[in-house]
């Protein structure tokens, strides 16, 4: 597999992140070279191998239900708050 | 002599004979930090008052009574700021304790403070904190080694008696390797991850950065344990890690990879890591060479898996319920894209960009999906090593610590700071970092023990018996 060229300012979109033009360049050289860098991996013969899945674990907990985060601790951080519900900014017109 | 240089266990038994209080042990470890803070810049907010008050009402009957422990800034303690060393959870505070921190509180221990590390635990020198770099105590010029180097700087200067750090890729071996401490990462499942802020969630592990093994196994068995909030945590009971080691290492076999000693490396890091695998074989072990042919992919893989990962975690930063918001957003999309723009810094938007190329539609097969298949090759590798011996034994890091600004320009060369740690990750087994050695110009030289999965008690045991029989974990950094 040969390198793809990454467009940065694309996939940093995908992101929800705005770079400026000097991060845009920087980023493109740094992360061309590290993706050259992960072609690597092209040389391994993988065929026959089976992806690696998260082990299965019989760990689910009982469905019962426990006291969870009160109201006042759940919205401590929210940047803007009123009456018990956190206020963004507009979404419908 | 100050009890800030003292151990747990030496602690624990002064205060069962009533020798001292935990206020002392308090008040002489902010004599500590009054002294060195400056100049390490180990903490990035202290708990002056609440630790002095929770040592007054310490109940010394419990394991862990009246030990003060420093903790990583990833790591949710209720009230205390959780920051990540990020501007974007600035003047965010954890509004309940991460299940380690419940864990080591039932155990009778409080918190000294925050620990700086590299932004989201993304880098290798902690140099990618957004609150100021940590200097390493052996030679304040010089990085600690990351993420967790705030923990390692801490313990290692004597302003901490230990600590909590998080490991993804190497994140508390590199740093107590780098600054001369023992550094544990427990396999994968061993302690509950639940209130720890997930970078890639199917490497990363929370374990202790300490001053001797004795400690790690005292803090680890405080920790392990199945957690109902973290279904991959293991659902055996687990052992008490402190059962007393006999110090005797006859009869095991340690194995050598070759892949893990390469031409080119820093020649004092293999000559103590080689003179380490001799007073094993010496002390009755035996040495065997094994092969892990797949490491040379490991950093490749590492970088896929973990940054396609934290592309996932990281998407909860947007502005909305917590943590930094833009001001005078536009419109939501607005809203979300400023937020982060303004609040990740470099390396955090590096590997979110990264992660998400190798996901995106049509290089998902070439980069994410292969890259786990050769993840199962390198599992692979370390169970038919296993099959050889019962521990491997290898460099933590392939050299000692570097100079401040060396490499964070080069972020694939900053990468390959990890290329002895990864694959343990990889793989989910376990591993100790502890001294055995340093260098010509006084820094320390880190030995990696790695186990097999769920092998801590025989990593512990080793590495017990190798540091007693040594006194470089008694060595003191320069003040």
């Amino acid at each position: 597999m040969a390198a793809p060229k990454l467009n940065v300012s694309d996939v940093a979109a995908l992101a929800r992140l705005t770079l400026t033009p000097e991060e845009t360049e920087k980023f493109s050289a740094q992360l061309g070279q590290i993706l050259g860098h992960m072609e690597t991996l092209g040389q391994i013969a993988t065929g026959h191998v089976p992806e690696v899945t998260p082990p299965a674990q019989p760990a689910l907990r009982k469905d019962v239900p426990t006291p969870g985060l009160s109201v006042e601790a759940a919205l401590s951080n929210a940047p803007a708050q009123a009456n018990d519900l956190i206020l963004v900014p507009k979404i419908v017109e | 002599m100050s009890l800030a240089h003292e151990t747990l266990v030496s602690l624990r038994r002064r205060l069962a004979a009533k020798e001292i209080h935990p206020r002392d042990i308090v008040k002489d470890l902010f004599t500590q930090i009054d002294a060195r803070e400056k100049t390490l810049h180990a903490y990035t907010h202290l708990n002056r008052e609440s630790a002095l008050a929770a040592a007054e009402k310490a109940d010394l009957s419990l394991p862990l009574g009246g030990i003060p422990i420093a903790i990583k800034d990833n790591l949710n303690v209720l009230g205390d700021p959780c920051t990540c060393s990020s501007k974007i959870l600035e003047g965010y505070k954890a509004p309940y304790d991460a299940t380690a921190i419940a864990r080591l509180r039932q155990a009778g221990a409080f918190f000294l403070g925050r620990t700086n590390m590299d932004e989201f635990a993304m880098g290798s020198s902690t140099e990618n904190s957004a609150l100021g770099v940590t200097r390493n105590p052996w030679d304040p010029t010089r990085i600690p080694g990351g993420s967790s180097g705030g923990s390692a700087a801490a313990v290692a200067g004597r302003v901490a008696l230990a600590a909590l750090g998080s490991d993804t890729g190497g994140s508390i071996r590199q740093p107590a390797a780098l600054c001369g401490c023992v550094g544990l990462k427990p396999t994968y499942g061993r302690i509950s991850r639940y209130g720890l802020v997930a970078f890639a969630s199917s490497l990363d592990q929370i374990g202790p950065l300490t001053r001797t093994v004795e400690d790690s196994a005292l803090l680890l068995s405080a920790l392990a344990g199945h957690d109902p909030r973290d279904n991959t945590t293991d659902l055996r009971k687990p052992e008490n890690f402190l059962t007393k080691p006999d110090g005797s290492v006859k009869g095991l076999r340690i194995g050598l990879p070759k892949e893990y000693f390469l031409p080119g490396m820093d020649t004092e890091t293999e000559a103590a890591v080689r003179a380490a695998a001799e007073w094993f074989r010496k002390n009755g072990a035996t040495i065997v060479e094994v092969s892990l042919p797949h490491t040379p992919a490991a950093i490749a893989v590492y970088y896929i898996l973990a940054t396609a990962e934290a592309s996932a975690n990281l998407a909860r930063f947007d502005g909305v319920r917590y943590g930094r918001r833009a001001t005078d957003a536009r419109d939501v999309l607005d809203l979300y894209q400023r937020s982060r723009s303004e609040g990740f810094g470099a390396e955090v938007k590096r590997r979110i960009i990264l992660g998400t190329f190798v996901l995106s539609q049509g290089y998902a097969d070439a980069y994410y999906r292969r890259a786990q298949k050769v993840r199962g090759l390198l599992r692979e590798d370390f169970e038919k090593a296993f099959a050889q011996c019962d521990l491997l034994l290898t460099p933590t890091s392939p050299e000692p610590a570097f100079r401040l600004g060396e490499r964070n320009q080069d972020p694939l060369k900053m990468y390959l700071a990890d290329v002895f740690t990864i694959s343990t990750n990889l793989a989910g087994n376990g591993a100790i970092s502890l001294p055995c050695g340093f260098t010509q110009s006084n820094l320390p030289i880190g030995l990696q023990l790695i186990g097999p999965r769920f092998g801590e008690e025989t990593i512990l045991r080793a590495a017990h018996a190798f540091e007693q029989a040594h006194d470089f974990w008694k060595r003191m950094p320069p003040s």
